[in-house]
């Protein structure tokens, strides 16, 4: 049964190095705290990890497969497995996340659980956690976004939540994030926040790292069955980096393996346009952490541009900015152009349609130097059912 | 004699304005100003706050606006209030020195808590906020060295609302941890004022008087306007 390690964990306020902490407004404290405290008591309590391990189990469909794709295996002169997170309930590894801190809501006696999201993956999976325990659910989703994801808005509408398109700002997922938080204030005695990645004020991106690492514990066993020896790459796509963490952590350990964290290129990073918040950014403050965020020289934040909403994103989790200074994981960028070449090129060789966000990681594929036979895990952390529309208009295979 | 504390964002709609009402707020009796910095993220503000720093920036606000208004002025302590990450980004000691220049009295930080507040405590007088959902050990603690003036939101919530909640228990144990004078904010205006600064010893006031920046008056009637809010507040909670 999983039950979570200490891995690079942060200080007793959040902080990985100087990044992580707690920049919340006064009346959050306190919840935080609770928090922090209600998360401590359960972190490495059996009793808590085998109700986890149900849901796990049962309703997600836990373990998920370690696929061994064979047909770009051979292109590539390699040993090529696929994470299998997009055959988890609900379609990406977001439910694993949602599960677990739904559950814990519910042991802390909180009845009400808000959300933020940017595809709206976050918010059905928040949705759904929440309709399966009787708790009442608010989604904050920014306007453009609402616009863009009609249909997953629909879902989480159909799942009993309320959705609250945000018109202020660049009404996408930052925009989303900063009324999901100014709600919570409001809210604060009886509402619990649902973050959907490993950022935003302590405890989240240890938390949610936790909830996500079950998918690195279970690759491990996985890839060891399978080759008897541990990978050569890992890699994953990186908007605040929950499934990267997620798969990295079990990894991070073995000096052999090289994690790689692909943020999204978008148009290119000569161009505004992309969501490289560590390539292109620097280090500072949003959402209640400290990061590497796209900013402008007096701190303003800039807007991210990605293909995909997922990745869409000025800033990442915490523990990544403190991966990426102390060199424990490597980090590139992957253009939309790149990703939908990948995207097309998974489809069409494996019968598997990827996310956009894990496309960026399958076309990491082409784009690192391969050594003969070597082998390499990469988490495909969604399917691609929610962008068809988008891809349908930019494929043209009419 | 009860303080009143103005907040206006620096820069909406120009620097000049900021610096005329802040000179027209001086003279209608408003004791202290707090400085403004718009932020592309201001997640403790409400909406009226949000639009008014959305719409500086717009206009092509940069940091060193809040310097030269604050060079323009004299004969009122000035705080600068912002969002932690534009003096992180720009460098805390540079704010620091710059707020020293420009004989600025401290800093407002709605994002930095005591925990984060502690390593950057002895630079420069940081306010410290009390919220409604402290608890009595967790006040003591925060209020350790508090300087110049405790901020204590009025609500569990964000600017401008019309939330209100009982503070006599909060109050009590502000009183108790401190000496340092205590100033309430948040949705306070000339209905709620006379109330809000029962026990404490000044208001803040913000939403109230950007609402008049954001309406569509002539410049010398906003002027006026902030001015007749300013002393009928200023009246109210003497």
């Amino acid at each position: 049964m999983y039950i979570p390690k200490k891995i690079y964990d942060p200080d007793n306020n959040g902080h990985f190095d100087k990044f992580g902490g707690r920049y919340v407004p006064e009346t959050l404290m306190p919840v935080l705290l609770e928090l922090d405290e209600a998360y401590q008591k359960v972190r490495f309590d059996e009793e808590f990890w085998r109700e986890v391990d149900y849901y796990f189990k049962q309703y997600i469909g836990r373990p998920s497969p370690l696929y061994f794709a064979k047909n770009i295996s051979d292109e590539l002169n390699a040993k090529i497995y696929l994470k299998r997170e997009d055959l988890n309930h609900t379609g990406a590894h977001k439910v694993n996340n949602t599960i677990a801190q739904c559950l814990l809501a519910k042991k802390m006696g909180k009845t009400k659980v808000i959300a933020e999201t940017g595809a709206g993956q976050h918010g059905v999976a928040t949705a759904t956690a929440a309709a399966l325990f009787g708790l009442e659910c608010d989604v904050f989703m920014g306007a453009k976004d609402v616009k863009r994801q009609e249909l997953n808005v629909f879902r989480m509408k159909l799942l009993g939540a309320r959705v609250h398109a945000v018109e202020s700002g660049s009404k996408t997922l930052k925009d989303a994030m900063n009324d999901a938080i100014r709600y919570w204030v409001t809210n604060a005695r009886d509402t619990y926040y649902v973050i959907g990645t490993v950022a935003g004020p302590h405890p989240y991106p240890m938390m949610v790292r936790d909830f996500q690492a079950i998918i690195g514990w279970e690759a491990r066993e996985q890839i060891l069955q399978a080759e008897n020896k541990l990978p050569n790459k890992v890699i994953a796509a990186i908007g605040g980096g929950s499934n990267a963490i997620g798969i990295f952590s079990h990894f991070l350990e073995d000096k052999e393996v090289e994690c790689i964290g692909i943020e999204a290129g978008g148009k290119g990073l000569d161009t505004d346009f992309h969501g490289a918040s560590l390539q292109k950014g620097s280090p500072g403050v949003l959402h209640g952490q400290m990061s590497y965020l796209l900013q402008d020289e007096d701190g303003q934040i800039q807007e991210a541009y990605s293909i995909s909403a997922g990745l869409d994103y000025p800033g990442i989790g915490p523990e990544h900015a403190f991966h990426f200074e102390n060199k424990s994981v490597k980090y590139d960028t992957i253009t939309d152009k790149e990703a939908l070449d990948a995207f097309v090129w998974l489809s069409q060789k494996e019968g598997i349609i990827p996310a956009f966000e894990s496309s960026h990681a399958i076309a990491y594929l082409k784009k690192t130097q391969i050594t003969p036979n070597e082998i390499i895990i990469v988490n495909l952390s969604g399917r691609g059912d929610k962008d068809m529309i988008q891809a349908k208009d930019i494929l043209k295979f009419d | 004699m009860k303080q009143l504390v103005a907040y206006l964002t620096t820069a909406y709609p120009d620097t000049q304005f900021t610096v005329d009402a802040i000179l027209a707020l001086k003279e209608a009796g408003v004791d202290k100003i707090e400085l403004g910095i718009p932020f592309s993220d201001p997640v403790a503000d409400g909406a009226v706050i949000q639009k008014a720093n959305l719409l500086a920036l717009q206009n092509g606000f940069r940091l060193k606006d809040v310097f030269d208004v604050s060079k323009a002025i004299s004969g009122i302590d000035i705080y600068l209030m912002g969002y932690f990450n534009n003096f992180y980004h720009k460098g805390y000691e540079y704010m620091v020195s710059q707020a020293k220049q420009h004989h600025i009295k401290g800093f407002i930080i709605p994002d930095l808590p005591y925990e984060e507040a502690v390593a950057y405590a002895d630079l420069f007088p940081l306010i410290s906020f009390v919220a409604p959902t402290d608890s009595k050990q967790r006040i003591q603690t925060i209020l350790q060295n508090a300087q110049e003036f405790i901020y204590l939101v009025a609500y569990a919530g964000i600017t401008g609302s019309n939330k209100e909640e009982d503070l006599t228990e909060v109050i009590s144990h502000i009183r108790e941890a401190s000496d340092t004078p205590l100033f309430i904010g948040f949705g306070v205006n000339a209905q709620t004022a006379k109330q809000k600064a029962k026990n404490v010893d000044g208001v803040i006031v913000g939403s109230a008087f950007i609402q008049i920046l954001l309406s569509d008056d002539s410049y010398t009637t906003k002027i006026k306007k902030l001015q007749d809010l300013a002393s009928s507040i200023k009246q109210s909670i003497n």
